[in-house]
């Protein structure tokens, strides 16, 4: 829990840190618009290249980064796995038989076992868990013994395995690019560059101070209500909360035990906050002035033309190709 | 000894790639009953990060523990079979925040909560509620209110009552008497001073206050720069000359011996702990 890096700013050094905000959002928007119209799987793979070459400039290691894709990790191989099981189009690109016997199911039933008596002593739990299924994969498809219940297949579709490779690679873009722009902006430039980037809302009579405040609010007590959730969990094990042990039915009594204090701090911290604004004269809606401005440079201009020019890249590709 | 750490340190992970390293090199040992401890030092030393180690709740990331008999270092939190659980029965920990502590709908049913989880009967977790809450300074109408609605001192009172429920061997409070009345901190003192006493526990109390503890403490730990730098006998703290330089105070009853030895130019006897053993001295300052 203490590792979640959504929307944390972290202090450090590098062009990305002395890009204006506004730069970071519009050029974030465009890149993300150019990675959803890429449809090649090697352009994609450049893409990815790219904004590897981004952090590399910037200085952000793969580190953090890979720690903000961390929370994802079951959901990018849940689609993975969804895509290549049920998606049966375009060509067969690989099949393996799997053999449906009581040997093969009770060794496989074995290997589930270990995994559940082992899991917890194992450092790398993701990389075990796919060695686990790809050793389950291996008996099905190999022992084709006598007592024989039935037989199925295992396929593996181009369409299916494009499909999956995309919506991962997205997915990874996507949370990389916003990792990248909370980890270099502060909270208060990343109002200033959403406020002005929101601007042009404002002739449909959207309130946009008020959206960018949210919004950056929002993401500045992430973290915050993340620390808290770790103390109160502190406190609570303190005394006599096993949050080691639990079966099932424990473990959602303990997180309500957990979700009862945090609304009410959360709560409490919005009323505070709105005090302590309105302490120092905050009017919603009234014209502010800033103590720092936002200044345009020229790298700004520059990252600006390569992310305009990454999207017609893309939809030139698209089109033209 | 019931809680014995050797070299222990501890570094608060954080995004930034170098942690933070809040307690270096701390060696001590407490035993299960009978001491009774202060432990003080400048803000951010790292007196809470320490006090949280002694019920498991942190764990070192250098170094070793023993707490009543379980090892405990770097590579406990992997293995599930140890089990850190038993230790929060005996080592009852009092957090300096009691916003994080309290959580449930009305005082009774917070402060019965760590007994319950303890395995503590209901009817006997309510009549212990009963009781610490008069322990503490408030009376029984308290049971039935929300705790989110108490003032801080209010706050602060149950959620030592609700640690008192479950007790412990070992006491631990980190700063409990921070935002009380005058009145109201010393009878608590007084109320830790009784459980030390009369049910001969180990108490450690986390202060800011020199009073407090030159006139309570039997054994003083001084954290600095989360560094152990010193650990025996109050008395031999205060009549150290370089106290300021750990950024300590003087005791008022020591200032006020000074005080008294200058102005009426008698020779007072050596720290005296109480009102009462200043007079006392005073008096024979005087005779001779
Ligand atoms: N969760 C945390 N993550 C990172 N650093 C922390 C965390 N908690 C405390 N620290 C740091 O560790 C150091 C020691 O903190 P600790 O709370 O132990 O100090 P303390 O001596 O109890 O101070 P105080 O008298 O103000 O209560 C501080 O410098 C603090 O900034
Ligand atoms: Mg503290």
């Amino acid at each position: 829990m203490k590792n979640i890096v959504i929307g944390r700013y972290v202090p450090g050094k590098g062009f990305l840190y002395t890009l204006d905000p506004r730069t970071k959002i519009i050029a974030l928007l465009l890149l993300m618009a150019g990675t959803f119209i890429i449809d090649e799987l090697i352009h994609m793979v450049v893409a990815i290249a790219m904004i590897g070459i981004i952090l590399l400039i910037g200085k952000i290691s793969i580190r953090r980064v890979y720690l903000g894709l961390r929370p994802l990790l079951f959901l990018l191989i849940f689609t993975f796995a969804f895509q290549i099981l049920f998606n049966t189009q375009g060509e067969l690109l690989y099949e393996m038989p799997l053999y449906y016997s009581p040997l093969t199911i009770g060794l496989v039933a074995l290997v589930v076992v270990t995994w559940m008596l082992t899991k917890k002593y194992i450092r790398f739990k993701l990389i075990y868990f796919l060695i686990m299924v790809a050793l389950s994969l291996f008996i099905f498809s190999t022992l084709n013994e006598p007592f024989v219940f039935g037989q199925g297949a295992f396929t593996v579709y181009e369409d299916a395995l494009q499909m999956a490779l995309f919506i991962m690679l997205r997915l990874i873009i996507i949370v990389t690019l916003s990792t990248i722009l909370t980890i270099t902006t502060k909270p208060t430039d990343l109002n200033l560059g959403l406020e002005s980037v929101l601007k042009p809302l404002k002739i449909v009579r959207v309130n946009t101070e008020e959206i960018a405040m949210i919004i950056s609010i929002a993401l500045r007590y992430i973290p915050t209500l993340l620390d808290e959730a770790n103390k109160i969990m502190l406190a609570q094990a303190s005394r006599g909360v096993d949050f080691q042990e639990g079966k099932l039915k424990e473990k959602v009594m303990q997180i309500v035990s957990l979700l009862v204090p945090m609304f009410i701090i959360s709560f409490k911290r919005s009323d505070e906050l709105a005090n302590a604004m309105e302490a120092r004269s905050f009017v919603p809606g009234q014209p502010r002035t800033r103590l720092h401005q936002l200044v345009w440079k020229t790298l700004d201009t520059l990252v600006i033309i390569f992310a305009i020019g990454f999207l017609f890249g893309s939809i030139y590709i698209r089109v033209m190709v | 000894m019931a809680i014995k750490f050797e070299r222990v340190s501890y570094q608060y992970q954080s995004i930034d790639k170098r942690g933070y390293l809040a307690i270096e090199d701390v060696t001590l040992s407490i035993a299960g009953e009978g001491e009774f401890i202060t432990l003080i030092g400048e803000t951010g030393s790292g007196k809470s990060t320490l006090v949280q180690h002694m019920n498991a709740l942190l764990q070192p990331t250098e170094g070793r523990m023993n707490l009543f008999g379980i090892k405990i270092d770097k590579d406990t939190k992997r293995q599930k079979k140890v089990k850190l659980n038993p230790i929060r029965k005996q080592v009852g920990l009092v957090f300096q925040f009691p916003e994080y502590q309290l959580f449930e709908e009305t005082v009774q049913k917070d402060i019965i909560f760590g007994p319950r989880n303890f395995g503590v009967s209901e009817a006997e977790a309510i009549k212990r509620a009963k009781e610490v809450i008069k322990v503490v300074g408030l009376d029984e109408s308290y049971l039935k209110r929300s705790p989110f609605n108490l003032s801080g001192g209010e706050k602060k009172r149950v959620s030592i009552a609700g640690i008192l429920a479950m007790e412990p061997d070992i006491l631990i409070l980190d700063e409990p008497t921070s935002g009380l009345d005058p009145m109201g901190r010393n009878a608590l003192l007084k109320v830790f001073n009784d459980i030390h006493e009369k049910l001969n526990k180990t108490v450690l109390i986390i202060t800011h206050d020199m009073n407090t503890v030159y006139e309570y403490a039997k054994r003083v730990l001084v954290m600095r720069e989360g560094v152990l730098v010193y650990d025996g006998d109050p008395l031999q703290l205060f009549s150290r000359r370089n106290i300021e330089n750990w950024n300590l105070e003087t005791p008022e009853i020591l200032k006020l011996q000074k005080a008294l030895q200058s102005k009426f130019n008698i020779e007072i006897d050596n720290y005296p702990r109480s009102k009462k053993a200043l007079f006392e001295a005073v008096k024979e300052g005087v005779k001779q």
